[in-house]
């Protein structure tokens, strides 16, 4: 049951991330040049996704043998959950901006301030764009996340939950989400997927863990310390 | 062509971000496979050295790039928006 839970959570935290990036483009277009144009762009771009997900999902979980999975996955949600945090890292430490929504929306919104004609092509490949494009960071999680076929459902779940609480907070505030505590989320979803992406990278080498699943959390503790000891190292003045 | 192009790049643009560092990754991982598949070494020594070499490639890196930034602040290669 952890394990669905573990899974459901990921999923769902690592989508709210990208869901929010993808809510502040098309708040941006819609508010700026009308709604129809970005929204077909939008419903084309998540039905696109939602084709890659059932062709990804079924392929990998029916057709790839148990350890190539793990050890495909596992490495590439590694790679995927390093980067993550190394930039949550530099952020903490205050090396680089803290990524910033409402930023974000006026400098697409100042791009977009031109006559709108009757078919807007903009607005739609725009929201289109930012929609696949972070979109596709959403399939990737969920299909890495939910990799297993006893996981799967929980981190589509996962996934399509937190799209669609971010829409609809997105439809009820109309504003980009600026409040979300992005860089705190990444930190979070970046230990988990570097903790799950070790831990299956291992199990497709052959490895077995001690205390099997429960070695995750152990493993979430070693990447947090790590973490925190770089963003210590970092802010020393040395270095400073 | 150009969106095709700019989904190819986001999509490595997930998984790399430094080459550097993901060829060190990816050596960790290989020479972690080659002692637990290739000479059936027992897992409880190696699954901790394959930890804490991730760990230390995190702290060495995340450093490296803070140094670099600090010291050219206007060229960040992190500064992406994702």
């Amino acid at each position: 049951m952890y394990q669905q839970l573990f899974a459901f959570g990921a999923a769902f935290l690592g989508s709210a991330v990208e869901s929010t990036e993808a809510l502040t483009i098309v708040l941006a277009v819609g508010l700026t040049r009308g709604w129809r144009s970005p929204l077909y762009g939008t419903v084309l771009a998540l039905v696109s996704l939602a084709v890659l997900v059932v062709l990804f999902g079924q392929l990998i979980v029916q057709r790839v043998p148990d350890s190539v999975l793990k050890l495909v996955i596992g490495t590439l949600l590694l790679l995927f959950g390093l980067r993550w945090l190394h930039k949550a890292v530099l952020r903490s430490a205050g090396v680089i901006a803290l990524h910033d929504e409402e930023q974000a929306y006026e400098k697409t919104v100042s791009e977009l301030r031109v006559a709108v004609t009757r078919q807007d092509w903009v607005g739609f490949v725009i929201a289109f764009k930012g929609v696949f494009l972070e979109g596709l960071e959403v399939v990737f999680i969920v299909v890495a996340v939910g990799g297993t076929s006893l996981y799967f459902p929980w981190a589509v779940a996962g996934g399509l939950l937190a799209m669609v609480v971010v829409a609809a907070a997105g439809f009820v505030i109309r504003k980009p989400l600026a409040r979300v505590p992005e860089n705190t989320l990444k930190y979070a979803v970046g230990i988990a997927l570097t903790s799950l992406g070790t831990f299956w990278a291992a199990e497709g080498m052959g490895a077995s863990w001690p205390l099997d699943f429960v070695s995750i959390l152990f493993l979430a503790a070693a990447y947090f310390a790590a973490s925190r000891l770089a963003v210590q190292l970092i802010r020393r003045p040395a270095l400073a | 062509m150009r969106f095709a192009r700019g989904a190819a790049s986001e999509l490595i643009g997930l998984f790399v971000a430094d080459w550097l560092q993901t060829a060190v990754i990816v050596a960790i991982l290989a020479a972690g496979w080659y002692a637990v598949a290739g000479l059936h070494a027992s897992p409880l020594p190696v699954l901790p050295a394959l930890v804490l070499l991730l760990a230390a490639q995190l702290v060495w890196f995340t450093l490296a790039e803070a140094r670099r930034t600090r010291s050219a602040p206007k060229r960040s290669p992190s500064a992406s928006p994702s």
